[in-house]
């Protein structure tokens, strides 16, 4: 009943492959045995050595590999490439113990793993192991000859490991097309506490790798094939799997590098948004996502630009003729470049890339030129998969991502990876518009969440001074670019001009009319100042006059009767003269 | 086959290599004395471990599949797995002839 309590508990050994444990819901049965089947090079070894040795190091669980059918020397060489791997692997607490039935070894009858089992139980005593690995059991049973026997052995071999408490994990190679192992080991699955298959398979020309739980016992599991990849970092499981932290959704804008289109969009893109420009071949999406990575290296931002297809050099010279630099944000180390070749992998395995590059840089922006080049050739059933994951996982560690995605002219089709650009927080097209013999470029905001935004098209402008947008006219429901909206910019200008000559004009008339009147004012003012010192004097002199009047009355009267009857003297004189 | 045989003279060095009393490890014990017991008593130098009581024998040879013959002399060395129960096995190791 020992056993049964050792296998009830489903406690969970963490892998350490990323995307691994999350879909397990922890990982794999502690205490119990796990077996990974898988065809050549489907990554058998590779995953139980990662899971060793990440084990070692980030659990502190020092672990074991019997090799069955490679020598130690070879094992160790084969995992050198991993950041893991290779000697690292001895000095981690990883060791390797050559279990091989080498050519010169005969076989003269029966033998059991008794002798095996109790070598491992004191080196895993002395060097304080939990995991233990059989790596190639298969080739081991296949000594073993009669299916009796290897019944037999393999069942020792999981009693041991339930009663001494390791977690185990055996690989075994399976039919490569089916990931079944042959029937004589059919048992392997039954008396397996889990049973993982690898699968490795060609889709279109790529190679494509597969893992797939075929058995958890004691715990509700996903049976699902979920891609995965085998990168530096060693085996990382395609499954929607985030960094694990929550970001919050983030208020602050950045700018988007081009002045006119942070207005557009009410101030920019918001931090940790995904923005996908679309756009047919050409059509300068590549600038306007380097116009992004120019503004956000400046910022001191760390940026990581993937461009499928271009190289490093390449993009740097060619945004340069439009006056965006970048060269000199890469010497900062603010701005990384890496090319990748699109086709010289599995989608899946550049989002495994990508991932890993986001987790050892966790960089603020990630660039992706083109997105499309995740989602042209993915595994069938899941075309844009590998492009959604970027985009969750870039979301959830709050990166902002600017994308590329290779798109012809609206309306769209069915080629479009519309769930890319609809799950973008932003989503620009950029197409080409011809008209009066050329060749502009319109750019659209189809949608920005959370954003007020221009309904607007743009005209997209490219000079040597750098990006910008120019207003467009809409003239009988038709956009006006080039040309002919620097034509109509001209008209435009004219009326302006003119319709500010003549403002001018009536304003000079106007304030003439009103120096005129004001002046008028004055003189009149004046006119009435004389005018009223006219009227005093009148007065002044009427009154002056009423008085003298009365005198001079008084003497004419006296005058005249003075003299009524006498000669005027001046008649006098004139008769004196007169004679 | 290029083997040497071993003259009679010369020692037979041979190592056994068992996990306690298992049944396979038995056996091989019982099917080599059985062996040797037709072959002259001196001149075989016999060391049986057992790897349940010294585990770190079979970690330091390189043996860790039980039963293991090791031949270690005369050159070159042999190592046969099993019971030793495989019909003409030990004759060739040993350089002895079936029994009559």
């Amino acid at each position: 009943m020992k056993r049964e309590q050792t296998t009830r508990s489903v406690d969970r050994m963490p892998t350490g492959i990323p995307g691994f444990d999350e879909i397990m819901d922890g990982g794999l049965p502690r205490g119990g045995v796990t077996v990974v089947l898988g065809g050549p090079g489907a990554g058998k070894t590779i995953f139980g050595i990662q899971v060793l040795a990440k084990g070692a190091t980030d659990h502190h669980e020092p672990g074991i590999l019997v090799g069955f059918e490679e020598s130690p020397t070879r094992i160790l060489a084969n995992t050198a490439a991993f950041a893991w791997g290779g000697d690292r692997l001895e000095a981690a607490g990883v060791h390797v113990i050559d279990a091989q039935l080498s050519q010169s070894i005969e076989q003269g009858g029966e033998f059991d793993l008794i002798g095996l089992l109790a070598v491992l139980t004191a080196k895993a005593a002395q060097i304080g192991a939990k995991r233990i690995v059989f790596d190639g059991l298969d080739v081991l049973l296949a000594h073993l000859g009669q299916p009796a026997l290897v019944r037999r052995e393999v069942f020792r071999l999981r009693d041991w490991v339930h009663e001494s408490g390791f977690s185990a994990i055996v690989t075994a190679k399976a039919d490569a097309a089916e990931a079944r192992p042959s029937t004589d080991y059919d048992f392997l699955q039954f008396m397996a506490d889990c049973v993982v298959t690898l699968h490795h398979r060609v889709i279109q020309g790529t190679a494509l790798r597969f893992v797939r739980v075929a058995k958890y016992r004691g715990a509700a599991h996903s049976a699902n094939e979920l891609p995965l990849t085998i990168t530096s970092s060693g085996i990382e499981i395609a499954a929607n799997t985030t960094i694990g932290l929550e970001y919050a959704a983030s208020t602050e804008r950045i700018s988007s590098g081009i002045e006119r289109l942070d207005a557009m969009l009410s101030g920019g893109y918001y931090r940790g948004s995904s923005v996908v420009i679309t756009g047919a071949p050409g059509t300068a999406r590549t600038t306007l996502a380097a116009a992004f990575a120019e503004s956000a290296a400046a910022r001191g931002e760390l940026t990581i630009y993937v461009s499928f297809d271009e190289s490093p050099d390449q993009i740097v010279r060619n945004v340069a003729s439009i006056g965006i630099e970048l060269g000199r944000h890469i010497q900062a180390g603010t701005l990384r470049v890496h090319s990748l070749r699109a086709g010289a992998e599995s989608p899946e395995a550049h989002v495994a890339r990508i991932r890993s590059l986001l987790r050892q840089a966790r960089p603020q922006n990630l660039i992706i030129d083109p997105l499309s080049a995740l989602t042209q050739r993915g595994v069938v059933d899941d075309t844009e998969g590998a492009a959604l994951q970027i985009l969750d996982f870039a979301k959830s560690a709050g990166i902002t991502v600017v994308s590329t995605s290779l798109l012809g002219s609206l309306p769209l089709t069915d080629q479009m990876p519309l769930s890319v650009a609809t799950s973008a927080d932003i989503w620009m097209h950029v197409s080409y518009v011809d008209q009066g013999g050329e060749r502009n470029r319109a750019i659209t905001i189809i949608k920005a969440r959370g954003t007020s935004h221009s309904n607007q098209v743009r005209e997209l402008v490219l000079t040597s001074g750098g990006v910008t947008l120019a207003d467009v006219y809409s003239v009988g429901g038709e956009v006006l670019m080039g040309t002919l909206r620097w034509e109509k910019e001209n008209d435009a200008r004219r009326a302006r001009a003119a319709a500010q000559s003549s403002a001018m004009l009536r304003e000079q008339k106007a304030e003439l009319a009103l120096a005129e009147t004001k002046a008028r004012a004055v003189a009149l003012a004046r006119e009435q100042a004389i005018r009223e010192a006219e009227l005093q004097q009148v007065r002044a002199d009427a009154a002056i006059d009423v008085g003298h009047r009365a005198g001079e009355a008084d003497e004419l009267l006296h005058r005249r009767r003075a003299d009524p009857a006498t000669v005027p003297p001046e008649l006098d004189v004139d008769v004196e003269r007169l004679s | 086959m290029t083997d040497r045989l071993p003259s009679p003279a010369g020692t037979l060095r041979l190592r056994l290599y068992v996990a306690g009393d298992a049944p396979n490890s038995l056996t091989a014990l019982a099917n080599l004395r059985i062996a040797l017991a037709q072959l002259p008593a001196h001149g075989v130098d016999l060391e049986i471990i057992d790897v349940l009581a010294q585990p770190e024998r079979g970690l330091r040879d390189g043996v860790l599949m039980t039963p293991m013959l090791v031949r270690q002399a005369p050159d070159p060395e042999r190592r046969i797995l099993g019971n030793l129960g495989a019909a003409g096995v030990l004759r060739r190791v040993l350089g002895v002839e079936a029994a009559p």
